[in-house]
């Protein structure tokens, strides 16, 4: 049987918020371009698990490509989220030195390093910091205000750069994954499970935790990658937090932060575990005493608050340390784009650009005339007769739902649908709305309920027919 | 629906209906509920063995003539008059739209929500598979099993109820006791696929694809958040012994202001709050 081959100047592989920066900037050029995600959707790797934090860079390691894209990133960011649209709040963050070796490290080491990477810092005293924040612990010793630190919603960012280029004509394919790379004389042969087969003059390895087991299809072993594993507790109530609260920072990780939420609440964690398995997100424990042991140190009246969620995300942990953006040993036309441990969210904008310059002069690609810089703001677009709440406890109306379903790159999962509107978020979790959106989704896609899942196949919230009304 | 209303009551649920049958909201009420009919969630269970009272109500209590019952029609916000003075503001979305309804008294009746297991935090996987009893019922009622193989962790009769339906669609069901066994660990992917429990120091496990999580309630207040009305370290609704708010004109009455109590309790304060209210004795 002989299969149809799709012709494409790019492929990305990896559908997290890297792959869909690279995806949106590659489109900007007249050239036919793909991204295949395995996921059921874009940003469900550890794109969707994270502090959600935009970073200045000001403590990454100077000299480096991180440090150097981050600094980039900085002067993209305000027109990428002018241009999509994306929450965003530049809360700035509050460095907090709880003992005198900690005020010692941030003044004489910190504040230089981020001097170096163009990132100033103002210093604060204990009663500056607590009386911009008193919920902080007084027993700290003084600190220092990041100002550029902001926060963002991960998952809008990732859709919306997917969106934006499918506008611009580019391809999304979820629910694909690759399964198989041969190098060709002209171009890369790409497999995937459900037997598409793509030639793409250039693939862009953007796997994330994957990367290396991507680069190992194409018989590329030159880099291994571990997960390191951060959980978090999501707690709904604010404590009145409006700053990013950053521990001084050590070697291994940025530390356990409070983080306010875009949408509100407050995010405590992450830990940084290294761990043997690229799927293990289980909370533990022992991790979420750790958060809050963490947080008693930083802010006690949070440390022992109700928690409304728990989750857990891995970080690609390279053994350069830093990003591994370079050309395959195996080919020319395989770009790994790898290792983007903690700040590929932040870097985004910047890591999209590079890579599409390195892809443009790679295949010599001309800007196309007619590129539409902005995304229409389609989830506010509603129809008359629309405005009743599904979603109560978040008081998220029908329109609002709909809009998501009608959208150039619609859900195909409950959690899809959850991340576009923010619905089954709220106090009860879903539980009285699911069935309902469940039902919409029949209505407006003409999904099988049995076969619509929460995430990955089989995560369907139904199983069977009840006996006796299959035909219902 | 524009105009001023004697009074407005949020949520059609069983304390709301209790108080209607005593008398209650006879004159130029109107009254709101997120779903489309009156009964509240309860009523996705019923009718089942021990709420006959509630399911006779649900049944039988007519809509008065001076009482527009507006159903798909969820109130989303409350700006309360403060200082004794009148009317207080609804914002309410419905079909047509979002707009603002003023009444001189308030009834808060909006219930409760279940209690989900992201509220606990129970170690392991997040699976396809774990809910609270509302959304079985209502899967079930959409003609769907949400599982084979069923854990019902809870104490309540309603937890009882919700296993009674499983069973009677033909899911295999266990009712583990809440008070006598600590729920430990989920675990599945994608789907659910055990449960393990610790009663006396000793662990077991069980296998399973639904968990149904039925540890009990909390008020639902989450939109009254930012109007003014106090509320309890729980959510729940601080009211004096006439179910008034510290808002003059403001009461509340039901799950709201108890998350803990039974569904019998509702029914009684529905007919107190009526008396007080003014409804016919
Ligand atoms: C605990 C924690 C906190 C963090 N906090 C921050 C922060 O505050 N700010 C910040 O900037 N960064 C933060 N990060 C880092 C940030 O989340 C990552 O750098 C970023 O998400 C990496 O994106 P990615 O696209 O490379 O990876 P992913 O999001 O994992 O995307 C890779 C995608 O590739 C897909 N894929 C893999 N193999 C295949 C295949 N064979 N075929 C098809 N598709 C495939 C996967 O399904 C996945 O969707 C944090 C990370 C963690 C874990």
């Amino acid at each position: 049987m002989v299969k149809d081959i799709q012709h494409v100047d790019v492929l990305i592989i990896g559908g997290g918020v890297v792959g869909s920066a690279i995806l949106r900037e590659v489109a900007r050029y007249s050239a036919r371009v793909v991204l295949l995600e395995r996921n059921p959707d874009v940003c469900e790797g550890t794109s969707k698990s994270n502090s959600a934090i935009v970073h200045t860079g000001f403590d990454a390691p100077p000299g480096t490509l991180e440090a150097r894209l981050l600094a980039g990133a900085r002067e993209l960011w305000p027109q990428v989220i002018e241009h999509l649209h994306i929450p965003y709040l530049q809360t700035g963050a509050l460095l907090i030195a709880t003992s005198d070796e900690e005020l010692a490290t941030l003044q004489n080491e910190i504040t230089p390093k981020a001097e170096r990477n163009g990132v100033t810092l103002s210093p604060l005293t204990r009663d500056e910091i607590l009386e911009n924040a008193p919920y902080i612990n007084p027993a700290i010793k003084g600190g220092a205000l990041v100002e550029g630190e902001g926060i963002i919603d991960p998952f809008w960012t990732t859709r919306a750069y997917c969106e934006n280029a499918v506008l611009n004509g580019a391809q999304v394919f979820t629910g694909v994954t690759v399964t198989g790379m041969s190098v060709e004389e002209n171009c890369i042969s790409v497999h995937t499970n459900d037997g598409l087969t793509f030639a793409a003059s250039l693939v862009v390895n953007a796997a994330g935790l994957w990367s290396d087991e991507v680069a190992r299809l194409a018989g590329d072993h030159s880099f291994a990658l571990t997960p390191r594993k951060g959980q978090f507790i999501l707690i709904e109530e604010d404590h009145g937090v409006s700053h990013i609260i950053l521990p001084i920072p050590n070697r291994i990780s940025k530390g356990i932060l409070v983080t306010p939420i875009i949408f509100g609440g407050v995010m405590l964690g992450p830990t940084a575990e290294d761990v043997q398995d690229k799927s293990d997100l289980a909370t533990t424990a022992a991790g979420l005493q750790q958060i809050r042991q963490g947080i008693a140190r930083l802010a006690p009246a949070m440390a022992g608050a109700a928690s409304a969620r728990q989750f857990a995300g891995l970080r690609a942990v390279s053994s350069t340390g830093d990003y591994i953006i370079r050309f395959s040993t195996a080919s020319e036309r395989l770009l790994h784009v790898a290792g983007i441990r903690s700040t590929g969210l932040s870097a985004s904008p910047a890591i999209g650009r590079y890579v599409a310059d390195l892809a443009r002069d790679q295949l010599g690609l001309a800007l196309r005339a007619n590129f539409i810089e902005e995304l229409p703001e389609y989830l506010s677009e509603t129809h008359p007769n629309e405005g009743d709440v599904i979603c109560l406890c978040r008081s998220i109306t029908r329109g609002e739902i709909l809009a998501a379903l009608r959208s150039p790159l619609p859900p195909e999962t409950l959690d899809g649908l959850k991340r576009r509107t923010g619905a089954m978020l709220g106090d009860c979790q879903g539980n009285i709305c699911m069935p309902r959106l469940m039902q919409l989704f029949q209505q407006q896609r003409g999904s099988d309920l049995l076969a619509l899942n929460k995430n990955y196949d089989g995560s369907s919230p139904v199983v069977a027919r009840v006996p006796g009304r299959e035909g219902v | 629906m524009s105009g001023m209303y004697d009074l407005a009551i949020a949520g059609a649920g069983l304390s709301a209906l209790s108080a209607i049958a005593a008398g209650l909201g006879r004159r130029r009420t109107i009254m709101f509920d997120y779903q489309d009919e009156p009964g509240g969630f309860l009523k996705h269970a019923l009718p089942a063995p021990g709420f006959e009272t509630a399911w006779e109500l649900i049944r039988s209590t007519r809509i008065p003539q001076g009482l527009t019952a507006c159903y798909g029609a969820t109130v989303v916000g409350l700006l309360p008059a403060f200082e004794g003075g009148e009317p207080h503001t609804l914002v309410v979305r419905q079909k047509q739209g979002t707009s603002q309804v003023q009444a001189k008294r308030v009834l808060i009746a909006c219930g409760g929500l279940e209690i989900p297991r992201e509220h606990a935090q129970i170690p392991g996987s997040r699976p396809a598979g774990v809910m609270t009893p509302i959304m079985a019922h209502q899967l079930l009622a959409q003609g769907y099993l949400p599982g084979k193989r069923a854990i019902v962790y809870g104490d309540a009769h309603y937890s009882r109820v919700t296993a009674q339906r499983l069973a009677d669609a033909g899911v295999a069901v266990s009712l583990i006791s809440a008070s006598e066994a600590q729920l430990v660990a989920i675990e599945g992917s994608p789907r659910l696929q055990r449960v393990t429990f610790r009663r006396a120091g000793e662990t077991s496990s069980m296998e399973a694809d639904l968990l149904v999580y039925s540890v009990g309630m909390m008020a639902n207040t989450h939109w009254l958040k930012g109007s003014g009305i106090s509320t309890a370290e729980d959510g729940a609704v601080q009211v004096d012994a006439g179910y008034e708010t510290n808002v003059p004109g403001i009461y509340a009455v039901g799950t709201v202001i108890a998350p803990s109590l039974d569904h019998v309790d509702s029914l009684a304060m529905g007919k107190e709050v009526a008396s007080l209210l003014g409804g016919t004795p």
